[in-house]
């Protein structure tokens, strides 16, 4: 027997998520018929509303953000002079929490892959170029994944601002920190030993 | 290492089955149907967890419950317990009765080299076939060639794509196509380096097999046939129209090929079928060498229907060979009626009938 028709319709919805198949959206949707009164549904769906009207991407870095420019482009106590690029706004958040790194940021949202229709276009480029053009610029440190999308985007980068006067460099791989050397991958491991530094 | 018994339950068509194999030549004989190959079969599926040919739910006989394929073995210094089982619901492995987490982990402590008659397509096959073989043989023993490879085959994926979406004027830059052709070409590069290695070292141990099997001065060697010479970087960079002009990459590891040369002739086209099948059998064997080499233990050899189309002498020197080897090999074969009885009294002689295998008592001497 078919769901009815609203259930269905829900259950559509939920599948637009990354990571949510069928069955886990048919969960869902049966735990929100079942579960919530009227009023959590209509809280439920005005928060929705209230995050996609609210929430924009920095004009300046791309980042989520509920201000223009966002907290981190508009805070001058932090470094100016450097600004790590990264892929999603969720690795701004990873690097924050971390809270080391005290420069700005730049959110591409996403990695060259032309088998994913991504090229240079599609990425939150433009903005950077023009951002590096300010002298005030002195480093940028490129922090896209080690996979093949993500060197393929960092070596667009650096190819791309070879002839500005400023500093490209690449996040390091290595060794996670209190790990054992046993557990670490052979991969992961030649890396480490390929990328030391004078100690 | 050494399989000392194997014990089947559900296997295919062994509902409970128990073997004490001898630690040097074992035939298992029988007809067309009874059930040798799938003997063999138990044997790879205990030291990969997978079988060369059916999915995992193949291997179970229908409706019994799970299949399991018990072991024990003897290395050098010690006896071992190793135990595969497949049900509906997945597989698992056991080292020493205790539940293996990674698969990975699992594969590699029993070493197998396999024939099958199927390994003919080395020989008449496409070039696909051959990359494939020499890309499972490298990737067992060097995990850096697997990555290489894998990266490889991702950044031509996407070159290809990028390449068709240039054809097409959906992108017009130059630059991308600058950065995954370099990122290719430094991946392709690395493969490249190692199969040439590889296919030179293979080509010494098997043309000195074939000599021994065949007890003629003939000289069968393997050559790589790269589809790049040259710096695999530079090539690229050269021929980029042909590529964005076909829409496609034209060169590189994915075009390679491997050939068998025999007495100076491609034996794909000149040789007989038997002198085929005796090249395979050649790089079989030199493949165990390599093995034994990197892992410091000499693999099993499972060697199925391995005497048709051999005559007797060679029949009879393959086995002189792996007795002096002093190899573990299990062969199956329909009958031994060229094999000579000397060599037959050192081996263990099993028939099997029906799903149900027994050993030949021995007559003679002793």
């Amino acid at each position: 027997m078919n769901y009815p028709q609203p259930l269905e319709d829900l259950i559509n919805e939920f599948m637009k998520y990354p990571g949510i198949g069928r069955k886990t959206a048919e969960r869902y949707a049966l735990y929100t018929v079942n579960k919530f009164d009227i009023a959590a549904a209509h809280d439920f769906a005005s928060t929705i509303i209230a995050a996609k009207e609210k929430i924009i991407q920095c004009p300046i870095c791309g980042h989520l953000t509920e201000t223009n420019p966002c907290s981190i482009c508009a805070d001058t106590n932090r470094n100016q002079t450097i600004i790590l690029i990264v892929e999603s706004p969720k690795d701004v958040f990873t690097i924050e929490k971390s809270g080391k790194y005290h420069g700005l940021y730049h959110v591409l949202n996403g990695n060259l892959s032309p088998l994913n229709g991504i090229g240079p276009e599609e990425l939150n480029l433009k903005t950077l170029w023009s951002r590096v053009q300010n002298e005030i610029i002195k480093e940028v440190i490129i922090a896209t994944s080690a996979t093949q999308e993500g060197e393929a985007t960092a070596m667009y980068i650096k190819r791309v601002l070879k002839d500005i006067d400023l500093v490209v460099s690449r996040i390091a791989y290595g060794v996670p920190v209190g790990a054992n050397l046993e557990y670490t991958d052979d991969l992961t491991l030649n890396l480490a030993i390929e990328n030391r530094h004078k100690f | 290492m050494k399989i000392k018994t194997v014990a089947l339950t559900n296997f295919r068509n062994y509902r409970k089955q128990i073997v004490t194999l001898g630690q040097g030549l074992n035939f298992i004989i029988g007809s067309n149907g009874e059930g040798k190959t799938n003997f063999l079969e138990a044997l790879y599926v205990l030291s990969l967890v997978k079988s060369y040919k059916a999915a995992d739910r193949d291997l179970i006989l229908n409706g019994n419950g799970p299949s399991r394929i018990v072991a024990t073995l003897e290395t050098s210094t010690k006896t071992i317990e190793l135990a595969v089982a497949f049900s509906e619901t997945g597989k698992a492995a056991s080292f020493n009765r205790q539940a293996v987490d990674r698969l990975s982990d699992y594969i590699g402590i029993m070493n197998v080299v396999l024939f099958t008659p199927e390994d003919m397509t080395l020989v008449k096959g496409g070039p696909a076939d051959r990359r494939y073989f020499i890309d499972v043989v490298l990737g067992q023993v060097d995990k850096d060639y697997l990555y290489d490879l894998t990266q490889f085959k991702h950044a031509l994926k996407q070159r290809n794509e990028l390449l068709k979406q240039m054809q097409d004027k959906k992108i017009n830059d130059l630059v991308v196509l600058e950065v995954i052709t370099e990122q290719m070409a430094d991946y392709g590069s690395k493969v490249i380096i190692k199969r040439k290695a590889f296919i030179e070292q293979l080509s010494k141990n098997a043309s000195e097999m074939y000599r021994y099997l065949t007890s003629k001065d003939d000289t069968m060697v393997v050559k790589y046939a790269p589809s790049i010479t040259n710096d695999y970087r530079q090539e690229l960079k050269a021929k980029i129209a042909t590529d964005l002009s076909s829409g496609t990459t034209n060169y590189g590891p994915h075009r390679d090929d491997i050939e068998w040369v025999l007495a100076g002739q491609t034996a794909k086209f000149y040789a007989s079928q038997g002198e085929q099948r005796l090249i395979v059998l050649s790089v079989c064997m030199a493949l165990c060498n390599y093995y034994a080499e990197i892992k410091s233990d000499r693999p099993i050899f499972l060697l199925d229907d391995v005497f048709s189309e051999l005559d007797a002498e060679k029949q009879n020197r393959l086995i002189q060979y792996l007795l002096k080897s002093e190899s573990q090999a299990i062969i199956t074969a329909t009958s031994l009626i060229e094999i000579a009885d000397i060599y037959k009294q050192q081996a263990k002689i099993y028939h099997v009938f029906k799903g149900s295998i027994r050993e030949e008592q021995q007559h003679g001497q002793s």
